[in-house]
């Protein structure tokens, strides 16, 4: 009698741990079952899955160098057209992959509709006025230019950008008021007191232009372009001695054959004189 | 003939050349400030992923609207 008591007891504390046990364990959830059948909303979460994936392997490829690897990806994302920022951001890439494909003008067509999509895409404007420069085409680097300033009126990219522009289309006192302000808020920056050189040569002004050349030469003084253009101011200036030497380390300094060859050409002619 | 021919129109166009160099040359002594050329174009920047503009860890977007040189990775010479 006792044993059966003492077994009856064990079996109902043995079922109690047990249902205790699995009142403890977990599970994973189950799949979410679909929100929808509805073939529209299938197709665009479709569309939203390709999206992700291509811009993910088309950034992967550009960071690799693929270029035409990425401009198909990319091609495929715009004809997708996902909503912004995406779809100005897709068109940023697909246009920085036709540039390393050499495609410079598909490219700034791109790249003008990713900012007609998002007018302040500060990193297209950049690209889209360093496009043009390389074309050649300074009115168009000059127009996004002035748009970059209008919505970034301290970016570096955006002075350089409208500087140059103005630079090489005459402009002097934009080009001026530019180089000015880059210097101004970077002073460090020699390229900009070269620039700025450039542009008091062309108005007459050499003892401003070689305070420039000289401020450029003391941040950098391995500065070749700088030093040549050094020796061309002390040459106009009748200081043809310290021109020859000017155009002597130029010539040493340059790591471009061309401007190489020019210093020690006049140079030469300067010691010959 | 032929060979003579092409020969001549050779010598003529290397002595058009020296000329014109020597040309250039003596221009580039009169105001060599003729020569010089403003500063390169700048880079382009790079790549930006589909979340890069969320937000304000976006380096190109970055890079554009720095205020120096560095930031931007403008042309150093």
């Amino acid at each position: 009698m006792t044993n059966r008591v003492a077994v009856a007891a064990a079996s109902v504390l043995a079922f109690a741990v047990l249902a205790a046990g699995a009142s403890a364990q977990t599970y994973g959830r189950p799949t979410a079952a679909p929100r929808t059948t509805d073939a529209g909303a299938l197709t665009a979460q479709a569309r939203e899955r390709e999206v992700h994936e291509r811009f993910s392997r088309g950034v992967t490829a550009e960071e690799h160098g693929d270029w035409g690897a990425a401009a198909t990806e990319f091609r495929r994302v715009v004809a997708l057209d996902p909503p912004e920022p995406r779809g100005s951001t897709a068109r940023y890439d697909l246009a920085l992959a036709e540039i390393h494909l050499g495609h410079d003008a598909p490219a700034a067509g791109l790249l003008e509709d990713a900012l007609h999509r998002d007018p302040r895409f500060a990193a297209a404007a950049a690209n889209l006025v360093a496009v043009h420069l390389r074309q050649g085409n300074v009115a168009a680097a000059r127009s996004v230019a002035e748009r970059f300033v209008a919505f970034a009126p301290d970016s570096a990219s955006a002075l350089y950008g409208r500087g140059l522009a103005a630079l090489k289309s005459g402009d002097l006192a934009v080009a001026r008021a530019d180089f000015r302000k880059l210097v101004d808020n970077d002073p460090s920056y020699a390229v900009a007191h070269y620039d700025l050189a450039l542009v008091e040569l062309r108005a007459g002004r050499d003892d401003a232009a070689r305070v420039e050349l000289e401020h450029a030469l003391s941040l950098v003084p391995g500065y070749a372009r700088a030093r040549f253009a050094l020796g061309t101011v002390l040459m106009r200036g009748g200081r043809r001695a310290d021109a020859r030497l000017a155009f002597d380390r130029c010539a040493r300094d340059a790591a471009d054959p061309a401007l190489r060859a020019l210093a020690i050409d006049l140079r030469d002619r300067l010691a010959q004189q | 003939m032929r060979n003579l021919r092409r020969s001549a129109i050779a010598v003529v166009l290397a002595l058009g050349a020296c000329i014109g160099a020597a040309a250039g040359a003596e221009l580039l002594l009169d105001d060599p400030a003729a020569s010089l050329v403003a500063s390169p174009p700048p880079g382009v920047l790079g790549p930006i992923t589909e979340s890069g503009r969320t937000g304000w860890n976006c380096a190109p977007e970055r890079a554009a609207m720095a205020r120096t040189a560095a930031a931007a990775g403008l042309p150093h010479d």
